[in-house]
């Protein structure tokens, strides 16, 4: 089923929404140079709760922090689900003992987000069910994002600790063999075993024996599963900790971090156009889109315009990367549910052709490097518009009614698919969940309708949205959502126009001018958001990735309690979790 | 003397059909290979000899010289003990298939039967030992110390049980048209009249499913399921402990087709009482087995997995009531066919 979303403005612009919320709580509300809501710290649940109820902002978009010199400033985004861009929320915390209440009961979506803020900035969540390190491990001290964090061998100093353990007594057979040595501390009072005890502010899953003791008159226990970080289903280094009764699913915590590189940090390091090839690494089956949303904040804070043919390329390459990626995503949930990479090959296939393309266009299949601020690096080669028609008109229609006939119909994948993983709507918008997941709740709600960026208003298409919030409706969304991107291409094949592909001056040094942005764009995996603060400087002050996998997550226990160990890699499949994105 | 020569007949073929099996089960991963990577777009194996030929051997040279891992935690000689047994189990299954027509030699009682033992409860053999089959899986499971292989282990028992009944019963009505369960007796009944699988088309197709669900092999590979438990109950072996669960398998295979092409397909006789000399009895055998064997193969690369309860629902309300079915109709059919009610 396709829906064509209303594309009325929101019911209130960002402005107004300032006005009102102002006029609501004098005291509490005032708004800032950029247009964003700075809040009270004690009233941010009752603004945030006013704002989710009678503003409309029942969509979380974004939560992350920025450390200014004298406070660390709490950064929301949230938005209307009728559409239109979201109003930025501010709170302050104090340097010294950095504390804001969490808005996981308003929002549950902040969940994952407040624990990397957390994890990142060392700011507390009153709270917060469970705050906990999210990327970094349990043990890990320090809080890297701050702007006082040293590097150890690179900034800081060469030994940071001397052991990893307080009193020095116990150390690590492999610390005597690499070059960090104990670069890591664990902070008083932590032990090896320690997670398998619950802490006084029950904040970690309870492994404790006596919990998994279940049902005593007929002596069954409970099982712990460590699925992941070395396992075929979990998509790379991701971890899930199953709590299990017989093959029944009780407690499922998704665990992440094994692949973080903190990419955030090392944004904050480099030139501002020196992180376009690095967004390439954070969803690198979707590149171009990464790009191109990098590329989006950036020209909003520059105010540069993109000239028409780079526009026209940019939609083109990017939902020729969509139809790659959802191929990727469709027939590797097949091979969740244990097909045998049959459906598997024959989408590679289809997308080894479109990655030709892109190589044509870029020089490279995965890490294009292709977005520039104002436009394009390269213009379409020659052959790029006789392969391309082919494509979109012949072989890519076939391929995906091919598909859909084979694997729609088919028995097995109706049983083992439908209401299995179901994420009702109201959850899911709780949840932030974004992309084929949102629109498989039945949401439809797709950022290049809702706010829409590029030259997205010109072409005629639908946003694909089904009810039932399975996995089966979410690989539903993903096929039709190949179909529709094809009728984009299509046209914007046919009016692609000549001209220039770079705007803006020509300069060697970009300088963005002081001030901030938070740019989205609709990647193959939802929402991937940009937010991003400049001081003037060379490279940026803060460079936040809104990452859709990440948050796509929060949602994974809730949708498979209660289903079987198998629906677990299942539902996870129907995420469509690309680790390099997730971890950062 | 007789005795003699019958023991030593009998060690003899029991020493061929081994090795058959043995190279069979290397043939077999190289047949299966070949076939999905042509379904799925792929050339398979071509590296080692012509067209790969060579690969069962390189692999079986690879896997006897890697190291046998013996992990810290396991329970020694159940872990030991489970792969052998696995693959004790998948052989023995073997001995009561008839392989073609018998013929006369100088020795002996004058035949020369191509078949290890022609068993008079044959059938009731088959099904005896084909349920070993699943110790094997069990106590590799449970003595692994692995919560993955014990899960696969669990299913393992579970698929069985289930699954063993329906088994059982689809086979009860070649025994009550032929009325006898010698193997050997249930092929010259065939030759005679024609093959069961006319007469018994619902036990046919039970049988098949209930095959596949035996042998754990795809879309009820659940105590392997590589999506969920990895490698299931043999996560903890490798080597040539390792190659003895994958022979055993692959051998398991080869048992339920040649019993399948035996029971229900007319077994080493071609159809319309066309007689051909020992040898070409073995090739149609053969190519009996080589069609089920591909079928298993051509169902591993199309079909994902059931989960697991839908496994077990499909066994008990389905198939079990089919196969109860099944029976009914065949004692009906043979009342109304000896009271002349079918004219």
């Amino acid at each position: 089923m396709t829906m064509t979303m209303d594309v009325r403005p929101a019911a209130l612009a960002p402005a107004d929404v300032a006005a009102r919320a102002q006029a609501r709580f004098p005291e509490a509300v005032t708004v800032d140079a950029h247009g964003a809501l700075v809040v009270d710290r004690a009233a941010l649940i009752d603004v945030a709760t006013a704002l989710r109820d009678d503003f409309g902002l029942a969509y979380l978009n974004n939560l992350t922090c920025v450390d200014r010199p004298d406070r660390f400033d709490v950064v929301y985004h949230a938005c209307s689900m009728a559409g239109g861009a979201p109003v930025a929320i501010k709170v302050a915390a104090d340097k010294a003992n950095p504390v804001v209440p969490s808005a996981v009961s308003v929002w549950a979506g902040a969940n994952f987000q407040e624990r990397e803020v957390y994890d990142m900035f060392g700011v507390r969540f009153a709270g917060h069910p469970n705050l906990r390190r999210i990327l970094m491990w349990d043990g890990f001290a320090g809080y890297p994002l701050r702007k006082d964090w040293k590097e150890a061998y690179f900034e800081g100093a060469q030994k940071p600790f001397n052991s990893r353990w307080p009193d020095g007594a116990f150390f690590f057979g492999e610390e005597k063999l690499t070059e960090w040595k104990s670069n890591a501390k664990y902070p008083r009072g932590y032990t090896a075993t320690g997670v398998e005890k619950a802490r006084p502010d029950n904040t970690v899953m309870v492994l404790d024996a006596e919990d998994l003791k279940h049902a005593p008159d007929i002596g069954s226990e409970r099982l712990i599963v460590n699925m992941g970080p070395q396992h075929p289903s979990t998509h790379g280094v991701f971890q899930m900790q199953l709590v299990l009764d017989g093959e029944t699913v009780v407690d499922l915590q998704p665990v992440m971090g094994y692949m973080h590189r903190n990419h955030e940090k090392i944004g904050e390091r480099n030139l501002w156009l020196a992180n376009m090839p690095y967004t390439d690494r954070l969803d690198y089956i979707a590149q171009i889109g990464n790009e191109w949303g990098y590329a989006l904040t950036v020209e909003k804070m520059m105010g540069i315009e993109v000239p028409d043919r780079a526009e026209h390329i940019r939609i083109i390459l990017a939902e020729l990367n969509r139809i790659q990626s959802h191929f990727w995503g469709v027939t590797f949930l097949l091979n969740d549910i244990g097909a045998f990479f049959t459906p598997m090959m024959y989408a590679i296939e289809e997308r080894e052709i479109i990655l030709d393309l892109l190589e044509m266009t870029t020089g490279s299949r995965l890490m294009c490097n292709y977005m520039r601020f104002g436009g394009v690096a390269y213009d379409l080669p020659e052959a790029f518009l006789p392969l391309a028609n082919t494509l979109v008109y012949d072989r890519l229609p076939r391929a995906i009614d091919e598909m859909d006939s084979f694997l729609t119909g088919s028995e097995i994948v109706d049983t083992r698919m439908r209401g299995v993983g179901v994420l009702p709507a109201e959850q899911a918008i709780g949840y932030s969940a974004s992309g084929p997941v949102l629109r498989g709740s039945g949401v439809p709600y797709d950022v290049r309708k809702a706010e829409p960026y590029g030259i997205y208003d010109r072409f005629d298409w639908d946003v694909v949205s089904y009810p039932e919030g399975d996995i089966y409706a979410r690989y539903m969304v993903r096929l039709g959502e190949m179909r529709e991107s094809l009728k984009i291409v299509q046209q914007a094949l046919k009016q692609l126009p000549g001209g220039p592909i770079m705007g803006g001056k020509k300069a060697w040094q970009i300088r963005v001018p002081e001030g901030e942005a938070y740019g989205r764009v609709e990647n193959p995996r939802g929402e991937l958001g940009y937010y991003c603060v400049s001081d003037g400087k060379a490279n940026p002050y803060r460079y936040h990735v809104r990452s859709p996998c990440f948050i796509n997550l929060t949602a994974l226990g809730e949708m498979t309690k209660g289903h079987k160990v198998a629906d677990t890699v299942a539902i996870l499949g129907s995420i469509d979790i690309v680790l390099g994105e997730v971890d950062r | 003397m007789t005795s003699a020569i019958e023991l030593v007949e009998t060690v003899v073929k029991c020493a061929v059909v081994i090795g058959a099996l043995l190279t069979g089960f290397a043939y077999a991963t190289w047949f299966e290979r070949k076939v999905i990577a042509r379904m799925q777009l792929r050339v398979g194996p071509n590296q080692a000899g012509p067209a790969g030929l060579l690969l069962p051997a390189a692999d079986g040279i690879k896997l006897f010289f890697k190291e046998n891992i013996l992990p810290a935690a396991v329970e020694k000689g159940v872990y030991f003990l489970a792969p052998v047994m696995s693959m004790t189990v998948a052989i023995m299954a073997f001995a009561i298939i008839p392989l073609a027509d018998a013929v006369r030699v100088p020795w002996g009682d004058g035949w020369l039967r191509f078949q290890i033992a022609d068993y008079n409860v044959a059938l009731l053999y088959f099904l005896g030992v084909t349920s070993f089959a699943v110790y094997g899986i069990v106590l590799a499971g449970w003595a692994s110390n692995n919560k993955y292989a014990l899960i696969g282990g669990l299913r393992s028992s579970a698929q069985m049980i289930s699954y063993e009944l329906a088994m059982g019963l689809s086979l009860v009505g070649v025994a009550m048209i032929v009325g006898s369960l010698s193997l050997s007796e249930i092929v010259a009944w065939q030759k005679a009249h024609g093959w069961l699988v006319v007469l018994q088309p619902l036990g046919f197709v039970i049988y098949c499913v209930t095959a596949v669900a035996e042998t754990n092999r795809a879309p009820f590979d659940m105590p392997e399921a590589e999506q969920e438990l990895i490698a299931g109950y043999h996560i903890e072996y490798t080597g040539m402990r390792f190659a003895l669960f994958f022979m055993a398998e692959y051998i398991a295979m080869i048992t339920v087709c040649a019993v399948a092409a035996t029971l229900f397909l007319g077994g080493y006789a071609l159809p319309f009482g066309i007689e051909v000399p020992w040898y070409l009895d073995l090739a149609v055998l053969l190519a009996k087995i080589a069609a089920g064997m591909f079928v298993f193969v051509w169902i591993r690369a199309t079909i994902p997995r059931l989960r697991y309860d839908q496994l077990m629902d499909f066994g008990w309300k389905v198939l079990l009531p089919l196969a109860i079915l099944n029976l009914v109709l065949t004692a009906l059919g043979i009342y109304a066919y000896e009271n002349g009610l079918l004219g």
